[in-house]
């Protein structure tokens, strides 16, 4: 069934079906011998933020790279959008564009401006002359400034990004990724090593988008606290296996499946953790 | 100091002395050659001042066939740093890019000086060529070297959006990499002055071309006038270069404020 969705800007994407990401038994390594990834079930619903919880080297940013194509999985099948993700992929790559990725290290260019490491999400909009001469069009720069102010940079926009802090990178981050008009949002740690306040503000400010672009946000968090906070549902990932799938709202739990671990080893794992 | 250093060492030192037998290089003749300097610096004072001026001029004249070669050598450099550089490429296309400036690069620049001088005759022309495809060699290997070592991620994330190759080179690639490339840049330059220097010994213009003739009529002092303008010239450019690096480029490859006047 479709239905029209509508969002405050009538440029992103209108028509959509609820489930926006499907993985099916997903296998994915990056030698012969260990896998990342082991058979991963999930579906996301659109519209909704999921986040992925797990320990470094659970797999979760391997996750992340499957769903915008990055890496190819070894087996299974992921769907965006009915879309198979694979930059070889010439159907993917005309919506390569309308899925934003932040990695953990946020992937700015750090010796040019706030405002130009915005406008780097218009690229697939210019035309060859533009991209050439490096000349944005007018509505386009009006847009970042938009954007700039709408994740609290304004007055930074001619800062160089090695000269802001960690918490405005992560913005530029932010505006950088909606600057493409995306439908989907991945976001990986995007606010680990941050502290208490900041990381709130930014995650604050990712809820506040989502919610007036009706974005679906992925993102991938080592806290579970923060996870449970913020998301719709989320995913627990240990030693690349979803152990775990929490629905949320508010601040019930009101669906609970347990994969492969039992819940008393899940509670004795997350027990150690300090920030618990 | 272990049995097996002391051995490398012997042996070392064994090769020393043999090799130096071969080559006829003894160090007597160095020390009773001394004295000939002092005959040459009699010489010099002995030089009129007038020679000064075309001195500086003939140094003028290697700055500005240095200047055109750099700038030319990296003009056609840079594309073809890109094309070479791995993370960019596919094998198919650096590799032979790679073997063809490999190539490139085993001629010294005296050698090209040489090549052109035999297609377009003696003169400045024939410098300008050799220090170009000097240039090209030899930066093009430092350039794709600066841009595999960039930082991967900012390709990741842009990339991701489905941008064209030349749209990540333009905006990715030279950003990430341009204080470093600046500073290669510069490099070369400074370089290039001095290759530029000796071009003369082979007759392809340039300071070098008055030496080498002063030199073959036995007119030392005028040689070594013409020699101290190149070591100054040197001197002064190294210091100036050296001053920009700091100013402009160190700083900003750590990721400090660069001041912009």
């Amino acid at each position: 069934m479709k239905q029209i969705q509508m969002t405050t800007n009538p440029s992103f994407s209108l028509i959509s079906t609820k489930k926006v990401i499907q993985m099916s038994d997903v296998w994915s390594s990056y030698d012969s011998k260990n896998f990342a990834l082991e058979g991963i079930n999930l579906s996301i619903d659109r519209g909704t933020i999921y986040s992925i919880v797990g320990q470094s080297g659970s797999g979760k940013s391997t996750l992340l790279k499957l769903m915008n194509g990055m890496m190819v999985p070894g087996k299974g099948i992921i769907k965006i959008d009915y879309v198979t993700p694979d930059m070889n992929n010439k159907k993917f790559k005309t919506m390569m564009h309308t899925i934003g990725y932040i990695p953990q290290s946020l992937g700015l260019i750090k010796n040019i401006t706030v405002l130009d490491n915005i406008l780097i999400g218009a690229l697939p909009r210019l035309n060859k002359i533009q991209s050439l001469l490096k000349k944005f069009p007018e509505n386009e720069v009006k847009e970042a400034k938009r954007i700039l102010q709408l994740v609290g940079l304004t007055g930074k926009e001619n800062r160089k990004v090695y000269m802001i802090s960690g918490g405005e990178k992560r913005r530029v981050a932010i505006a950088r990724a909606l600057m493409q008009k995306p439908t989907i949002l991945l976001a990986d740690e995007i606010v680990s090593e941050l502290d208490h306040v900041t990381a709130h503000e930014i995650m604050d400010l990712i809820i506040d988008v989502q919610k007036r672009t009706n974005l679906t946000a992925i993102m991938v968090h080592h806290d579970m606290q923060l996870a449970l906070e913020y998301a719709n549902r989320v995913a627990v990932i240990k030693d690349g296996k979803k152990i775990l799938e929490i629905g949320v709202e508010g601040d019930n739990i009101v669906d609970f499946q347990t994969g492969d671990m039992t819940t008393e080893e899940i509670m004795e794992m997350y027990s150690d953790d300090p920030k618990k | 100091m272990t049995p097996k250093n002391n051995i490398i060492i012997g042996i070392i030192v064994a090769l020393l002395v043999i090799a130096s037998y071969n080559v006829d290089a003894n160090p007597i003749d160095f020390v009773e050659g001394l004295p000939n300097l002092v005959i040459i610096l009699e010489e010099i004072v002995a030089v009129e001042p007038k020679y000064i001026p075309t001195a500086l001029w003939a140094m003028f004249e290697t700055i500005q066939m240095a200047f055109i070669g750099t700038v030319v050598g990296i003009a056609i450099a840079l594309p073809l740093s890109m094309l070479a550089a791995r993370n960019l490429n596919s094998k198919f296309v650096y590799a032979p890019i790679r073997a063809l400036l490999a190539a490139i690069r085993t001629f010294p620049s005296i050698l090209w000086a040489l090549l052109f001088v035999i297609m377009v005759g003696t003169g400045t022309f024939a410098g300008v060529l050799a220090i170009i495809m000097y240039t090209i060699g030899f930066i093009t290997k430092l350039q794709y070297e600066a841009i595999e070592t960039i930082d991967s991620d900012p390709m990741d994330a842009v990339g991701s959006i489905g941008v064209s190759k030349i749209q990540l080179i333009s905006y990715v690639v030279i950003p990430e990499s341009a204080s470093h490339l600046l500073s290669q840049m510069l490099y070369m330059f400074d370089y290039n002055i001095r290759q530029t220097s000796i071009l003369g010994l082979v007759g392809a213009g340039g300071i070098g071309f008055y030496i080498i003739n002063y030199i073959k009529f036995f007119e030392y002092g005028k040689a070594a006038i013409f020699m101290l303008v190149v070591l100054i010239t040197v001197l002064i450019i190294d210091w100036v270069s050296v001053k920009i690096r700091d100013k402009y480029i160190i700083k900003s490859q750590h990721g400090m404020d660069v001041p912009t006047k």
